[in-house]
């Protein structure tokens, strides 16, 4: 603490009553709680407060008067603060006599003085400012529970209004009005509202129960701001002679609606208004209205906020109008409700639930709130509601700067907002079917929410509570400067005083940070305990207090976030949470959040059916309820994983172990082509029998698939390092399978079992996407088989050997079986089809150098080899030596061949595409798409391979951006054809992931179907909705086809 | 909602108190033609929960192929009786959002095209506002399709028919647009026989375009009752004047004119320079769309007071965009007159175009060029080329082209309208191309 040392205390001069036996004023303010001691000595000693200091003996003989004062001084919020303001009051002439007398008593004026100048140094200095502000102390009258009436009745005589008239005008000249100090009304309105807002400060800070009275507090600053619009309102009518040619209601939106508002903030407002009469008594032109009207509402918010000699007391912000701040000030209810009818947002109608008249022609008002209060509860069946109030929520979630991340009161993850929000969501949800739940006020629609069974009282209370104490807060960090500010300080005094205002005398500076820090914590799990535990059935709740909700409530709320058949969600949470397993009383405590995190996936249904199944098909394992009770990151990523994907979700319940993956940061890694190798050897060291086998190594590539598809769902993995570790995955099947049918095939063909005595050795080259190691989880193998028979071998039997072993790998990897398949196409071999399926290097080396065409060099270009016999030693090095000539042709394409490339590739396009698609929407073979782009960059790599090094690639997009390097594509066409490729790339991965189907038509096919294309979209998760991914794709793929129209086919 | 509810109570008491039997509900496809699918006031209730399903394939541009089922959502502001079938039960109309069966606005829909357009400027803060000035021509009605077209008013012809005159038709139209809510203008100007202008007041961009298809139809019925046809065709006559759509456009934030600066030059604010210049910019892009038919083409390059040229002029009539008279202390008046548009368009997407290309002037702060006082068809092409006055496209063909490279015109229809408006005109150039003309006829068969 900035205490002062207290060697020097004894030569501070003492205040002559001082002396005798007592003790050193040093050690009295220490104990009364000071903290500058030297300064506050001398202020102590200060003639000027001398004199008004009371004489005498206190309440107990053993100390004076002026001792009494100096303690109740020190059990202010900070006593340093409240003597300075003394010192300085009673330097004040004109407020010494008042002051004195003040002073002179305990009792309840001199407590709520200390306690004001205490909390607040912008009421204290305006209390030295106005002295005669001492007799708002002194009266007695409280500042809270005062009837709004009373509040409007003062403001509006302190402008010289009437409080009666039907429609009060202010005075307009000095003499108007009480106040004799205030030179205009704007003045005189500024001056009382300060004077009010001391009486409720001096009332809210000497309470014992801050947060027993924030609600009244909060009521009260509600009411005042009612009451300044009100006399604002008729200083503006003053000004404006025409006044009745438009009815003005003035409307309070949030806090102000709420009736909740804070001591310092905007003040929220729309206005409504209608043609009224002129002079004749004829009903005015509306045009004419309205332009009055907003005259009315723009000089009003002058008089809150605009410059004076008094201070402003708030900006009066209508942004919450129609078209917002580009929207006409004042409108007609009927244009307001066309607005809302056409245009509105759903947000618009969350705010709209705050709506209050509160200035004003009254009765305006009053249909105003009785027009819109049907729009307000129908919201909840807008179109979108479900994704708007998604997006609501991140909104309040999202918006905090990071640097007052751990300051922010008002906004982000467990701040007040989160509440409000909250709140406000279960009444739109609720309040459709009960109006008793729909009250402004944040605390009374809370209450009201758990008496009807809407959350758990004991939740709601504890809710409620956070509420205040986060409010009495804000309230109190409000108070001593009086500005508009949300934030915690961080300074140690400001936050023991803090502290101190809020009674937390002995926790002190450490104890409220920690109990915001906790507040805030609370805040966030009981949203999840009031928005979700009141789904689970009565049977699975943890406590009397709880609620379950009425099935008719729980399918609104199951609808509102998300589910769309909230009757099977509702079974299925019943078999989750019944009986007495641990299973089950894990999942009671666990699923209320799990239901949240669904409803944040694609297709929530869905996800909660795969985790019933899992759960069921799981059932007690140790390790299984451990995850889900200890990791809360598992938990989470399991919900994202069940509720977006179907083909991992299938992928899950097939191997329930692979969710332990979640849990583990490691655990969703490519494991990498060397440990996949090392494994696959090991199973095949292991099994018995060929078939044996075949059937771990397609295990082993399924469970690869299901982790790199989590992986990249979680978006831990890159799209590129996806289809790189799908690659992978087939490579070692591959590499495996090899081994495996060449034991198949020494058998059939009576051979040693002994590898190396093969009487060749094979070589498997992976061609088209597996080549580019570019492969989705539903491609197919593209191979070409090559091998070399060992010196002095029987040419016959070496065929025959090579032609065996391709016949068992890929019946092997492609028949139907238990695990996944990978069918392996050979077609890209020379003669296709009618070539035999595997041929001698020599062979190929004959066959390219007299018959290959140039769309055979062309499939050579991704040829890379993937598996070799034992003993095949530079045989792909020989192989590679062997085409490179051929895909990488020597001074490029003839111009023929160029030609015979775009006449292949038109064919292609007029011919492949199956029928029914939509061509724009083929992925595959549609303008725009992925063979649009590869076709073009393989033609850029034939004609310059021989001369651009990075050109001799397998890979598209490396091939690309050598291409662009090399200035062959420009940079703006080559972003085109990239982000084209991979965004087909992806949404071919997301298909099948959404969907869970690998194979048939639709795979390769943008879907019309909107719920597929939402789920895919957000599956993916940075493009947008459903209809933002269509239009998306489409544009990408335009843009790309324009540029293949110019790179590829030089056209236009 | 609620007012929604007032008004589709408003719609239901209607249609029971003046015994209407059928309800039609318009819509727009894709080229700009009126739809109509009937129900009867029994269904009418189900219209506004959930709309009528209806087979979409059938009607141009607005399916994908998969999307046969689409659904038609009245909007009952728009409901109106009409007039025309004026036997003792009614007919009655609204106009339409067309949905996906899962209740999302089409992507094709010409009407959402427009609403899209115009929610985007709101975001802006901006209101568009459109005033038409449409003309067409009547002629007598045809004893076959290759018989020469009569004009009604050419040598008094018209006045052997057993009833009515161009006044009765007039006088007709005016009654008929007026009882269903629409004012308008009329002007029966000389320029051509038997044509006719009548102007729509202003409105709100997606209530005109509403009122133009009812505008239309009323025309077409009105005249049939006549005895006589009307047509919208840009160009029916080579020797006469064509059919234009001068419409002006306004800008408002709020209840203020956006393009109104008192004491700027032509009283023309910042914003109104912006949004001419977007005009100017993007004009030829969007020309498939604002003169989408071959036809348009004969109008645009007929001569006389045809916009062929992009340039702008302060009441310069031989511009493309005119900036009309100010009139003093009419701040609200103050607009800008796009030329080229002819009464064939679809208004739907038009506007939207239009809409597009002016606020892309505002976004990227285009400069405006400086405004041309000459007639331009009086300068030679050296001297255009000199001011640096471009030509609009020439023919369908030059249109599309330039279209096909629009980003512009792509992002404010959306893909899948652009991609379809494309295809659709690409046919109805190549179906164009092969014609032979009774030009070639004549100039040719003989001489070669």
């Amino acid at each position: 603490m900035g205490a002062t040392t207290t060697s020097g205390a004894d030569e501070l001069p003492r205040p002559p009553r001082a002396a005798g036996r007592r003790e050193t004023v040093t050690r009295r303010l220490l104990r009364a709680g000071f903290a500058d001691l030297t300064r506050s000595a001398q202020l102590w000693a200060d003639p000027a407060l001398e004199a008004v200091l009371p004489t005498g003996p206190g309440p107990d003989d053993e100390t004076s008067a002026a001792d009494d004062l100096l303690a109740a001084l020190g059990g202010t919020a900070d006593p340093d603060l409240a003597l300075l303001q003394l010192v300085r009051l009673a330097s004040t002439p004109a407020a010494a006599g008042a002051l004195a007398d003040v002073l002179a008593h305990d009792g309840v004026p001199r407590a709520r003085l200390l306690a004001v100048l205490g909390a607040s140094s912008a009421l204290g200095d305006e209390v030295v400012r106005r002295p005669e502000l001492l007799a708002v102390l002194r009266d007695g009258d409280g500042g809270v529970g005062v009837a709004p009436e009373r509040v409007r009745a003062e403001l509006l005589a302190a402008v010289g209004a009437d409080p009666d008239a039907p429609d009060p005008v202010a005075g307009t000249e000095p003499g108007r009005w009480p106040d004799a100090e205030a030179r205009t009304a704007t003045d005189a309105l500024r001056r009382a509202y300060r004077a009010r807002l001391l009486r409720i400060a001096a009332t809210d800070l000497t309470t014992d129960e801050p947060l027993g009275l924030l609600p009244a507090v909060a009521a009260a600053l509600a009411d005042l701001a009612a009451a300044a619009l009100e006399a604002a309102l008729a200083v503006a009518r003053s000004q404006h002679l025409d006044h009745a040619q438009v009815r003005l209601a003035v409307i309070g939106m949030g806090k102000t609606g709420g009736r909740e508002l804070n001591y310092v903030s905007d003040v929220d407002v729309v206005y409504v208004a209608e043609p009224g009469v002129d002079a004749d008594g004829q009903e005015v032109a509306e045009a004419h209205a309205m332009a009055v009207g907003a005259r009315l509402a723009s000089t009003l918010q002058k008089v809150c906020a605009g410059a004076s000699a008094e201070p402003a007391l708030w900006q009066v912000d209508a942004a919450l109008r129609p078209e917002g701040k580009h929207g006409p000030l004042v409108r007609t209810l009927s244009s307001h409700l066309a607005y809302y009818d056409r245009w509105a947002a759903t947000w618009e109608f969350q705010a709209l639930l705050k709506a209050r008249p509160v200035a004003g022609d009254p009765e305006l008002g009053r249909a105003y709130r009785a027009a819109v209060d049907p729009l307000v509860w129908k919201a909840v069946s807008r179109e979108n509601f479900v994704e708007d109030a998604q997006a609501m929520r991140r909104r309040v979630e999202e918006h905090v700067p990071p640097a007052e991340a751990d300051r922010q009161i008002k906004l982000g993850r467990g701040g007040l907002r989160d509440v409000e929000f909250t709140v406000q969501l279960l009444q739109l949800v609720h309040g459709r079917m009960d109006p008793g739940i729909r009250s402004p006020n944040t605390l009374r629609a809370l209450t009201a929410l758990a008496s009807a069974g809407f959350v758990g009282r004991d939740h709601a209370g504890r809710m409620a509570v956070c509420y205040r104490f986060l409010r009495a807060l804000e309230h109190r960090v409000q108070l001593y400067r009086l500005r508009r500010t949300h934030l915690l300080p961080t300074g140690e005094e400001d936050l023991r005083r803090l502290a101190r205002s809020l009674g937390m005398r002995a926790e002190g500076a450490e104890g409220l940070t920690e109990r915001w820090k906790a507040t805030r914590r609370e805040v966030r799990s009981l949203h999840e305990a009031v928005f979700y535990r009141p789904l689970l059935p009565a049977t699975a709740q943890l406590s009397e207090a709880e609620v379950s909700l009425a099935p008719e409530a729980a399918r609104h709320r199951f609808a509102a976030i998300g589910y769309r058949d909230p009757d099977g969600a509702m079974r299925h949470v019943l078999a989750l949470t019944e009986g007495t397993s641990r299973r089950a009383a894990l999942q009671r405590q666990l699923l209320p959040v799990l239901l949240g995190w669904f409803a944040e996936g694609a297709d929530p249904d869905a996800g909660l059916l795969a985790f019933r199944r899992l759960s069921e098909e799981l059932g007690s394992t140790h390790w299984y309820l451990k995850l889900l009770r200890d990791s809360g990151s598992a938990a989470q990523n399991l919900a994202q994983v069940l509720s977006s994907s179907r083909y991992l979700a299938d992928a899950l319940a097939r191997s329930p172990e692979s969710v332990q993956w979640l849990a583990d940061p490691t655990g969703l890694e490519p494991r990498g082509a060397e440990r996949l190798d090392a494994e696959a050897d090991a199973i095949l060291t292991r099994a018995d029998d060929p078939a044996t086998a075949a059937v771990l190594l397609r295990a082993l590539r399924r469970r690869e698939l299901a982790r790199t598809g989590a992986a990249e769902l979680l978006r831990l993995l890159d799209p590129v390092s996806a289809a790189a570790a799908v690659s992978d995955a087939a490579d070692v099947v591959l590499h495996g399978g090899l081994r495996v049918a060449e034991h198949v095939a020494r058998g059939e063909l009576g051979l040693d079992q002994d590898p190396q005595a093969n009487p060749t050795r094979m070589l498997v080259v992976a061609m088209g996407r597996l080549g580019g190691r570019e492969m989705g989880y539903g491609s197919d193998a593209d191979v070409m088989f090559v091998h070399e028979p060992v010196a002095g071998a029987d040419g016959q039997l070496a065929n025959r050997f090579a032609l065996t072993v391709a016949t068992r790998l890929r019946e092997m990897l492609g028949a139907v079986g238990p695990e996944p398949s990978l069918p392996v196409d050979a077609d890209l071999r020379p003669e296709g089809r009618q070539g035999p399926l595997a041929r001698t290097l020599a062979s190929y080396a004959e066959y390219y150098e007299r018959w290959s065409s140039v769309w055979e060099a062309q499939a050579l270009l991704r040829a890379r080899p993937v598996a070799t016999s034992p003993g095949a030693d530079g045989l792909a090095e020989r192989f590679t030596a062997t085409v490179d000539p051929r895909r990488y042709p020597a001074g490029g394409l003839a111009a023929g061949d160029v030609r015979e490339v775009r006449r292949i590739k038109a064919r292609v396009e007029s011919e492949r595409l199956p029928r029914g698609v939509e061509p724009a929407r083929h992925l595959k073979l549609g303008p725009g798409g992925v063979s649009d782009v590869e076709w073009t960059v393989q033609l850029l790599q034939l004609q310059h391979a021989h001369t651009v090094p990075g050109l001799r690639t397998t890979g598209t997009v490396a091939a690309l951006d050598a291409a662009e390097d090399a200035g062959l594509v420009g940079p703006v066409d080559a972003q085109h054809l990239r982000e084209a490729w991979v965004l087909a790339s992806r949404l071919r991965s997301a298909v099948v992931l959404w969907s869970g189907r690998t194979t048939g038509s639709h795979a390769d096919v943008l879907p019309h179907d909107r719920q597929a294309l939402a789920g895919i979209a957000r599956l993916m998760g940075d493009v947008g909705g459903g209809a933002d991914l269509e239009e998306l794709y489409l544009r990408t793929a335009r843009r790309a086809r324009a540029v293949v129209d110019r790179v590829f086919y030089e056209a236009g | 909602m609620c007012s929604m509810d007032r008004q589709q109570e408003f719609v239901l008491r209607t249609v029971e108190e003046r015994d209407i039997r059928f309800i039609r509900l318009w819509f727009t496809d894709v080229l700009g033609v009126l739809k109509s699918v009937a129900v009867a006031p029994a269904e009418l209730e189900q219209a506004f929960a959930e709309g009528i399903g209806f087979d979409g394939s059938s009607i141009e541009g607005l399916t994908r192929v998969y999307e046969a089922d689409m659904i038609a959502k009245p909007d009952p502001t728009t409901f109106q009786v009409l007039p025309w079938r004026g036997e003792r039960h009614g007919t009655a109309r609204m106009f339409c959002d067309i949905l996906t069966p899962d209740g999302e606005p089409s992507l094709a829909d010409s009407r959402n095209v427009l609403k899209r357009a115009l929610a985007k400027a709101s975001d802006k803060g901006f209101t568009f506002y459109t005033h038409p000035e449409v003309e067409f021509y009547l002629f007598e009605q045809l004893a076959s399709p290759d018989a020469p077209l009569v004009p009604v008013d050419r040598g008094g012809y018209f006045d052997h028919l057993a009833r009515g005159s161009t006044h009765d038709f007039r006088r007709a139209a005016i009654t008929m647009l007026e009882s269903m809510g629409i004012s308008v203008e009329f002007s029966h100007h000389e320029a051509g026989p038997g044509q006719n202008e009548i102007d729509l007041r202003y409105a709100d961009a997606l209530t005109t375009a509403d009122n133009l298809m009812t505008f239309r139809t009323v025309v077409k019925e009105v005249a049939l009752e006549q005895g006589v046809f009307a047509t919208f065709m840009p160009k029916p006559l080579t020797e006469e004047p064509g059919s234009g759509m001068h419409t002006h456009l306004s800008l408002f934030e709020g209840d203020r004119n956006a393009f109104h600066e008192p004491g700027a030059q032509f009283e023309l604010s910042k914003t109104a320079r912006q949004f001419i210049a977007g005009l100017l910019v993007h004009a030829a892009e969007i020309t498939a769309i604002t003169n989408q038919y071959v036809n348009s083409y004969k109008r645009l390059w007929g001569g006389s007071e045809a916009p062929s040229y992009v340039c702008w002029g302060h009441n310069n009539r031989s511009a493309l965009v005119r900036v009309p008279m100010y009139k003093p202390g009419k701040g609200n008046s103050s607009r800008v007159e796009y030329r080229a548009l002819d009464s064939a368009t679809n208004p739907y997407l038009a506007f939207a175009v239009l809409l597009a290309a002016g606020l892309k002037g505002i976004e990227e702060g285009y400069e405006l060029p400086e405004a041309t006082d000459d007639d331009v068809w009086e300068l030679t092409d050296a001297e255009r080329r000199a001011l640096g006055i471009a030509p609009l496209p020439q023919s369908l063909d030059e249109a599309i082209a330039l279209m096909e490279r629009s980003e512009l015109v792509a992002e404010t229809l959306g893909e899948h309208v652009f991609r379809y408006v494309l295809k659709n005109k690409k046919q109805e150039w190549a179906t164009y191309r092969q014609q032979v003309t009774p030009f070639e006829l004549q100039r040719f068969l003989q001489f070669l």
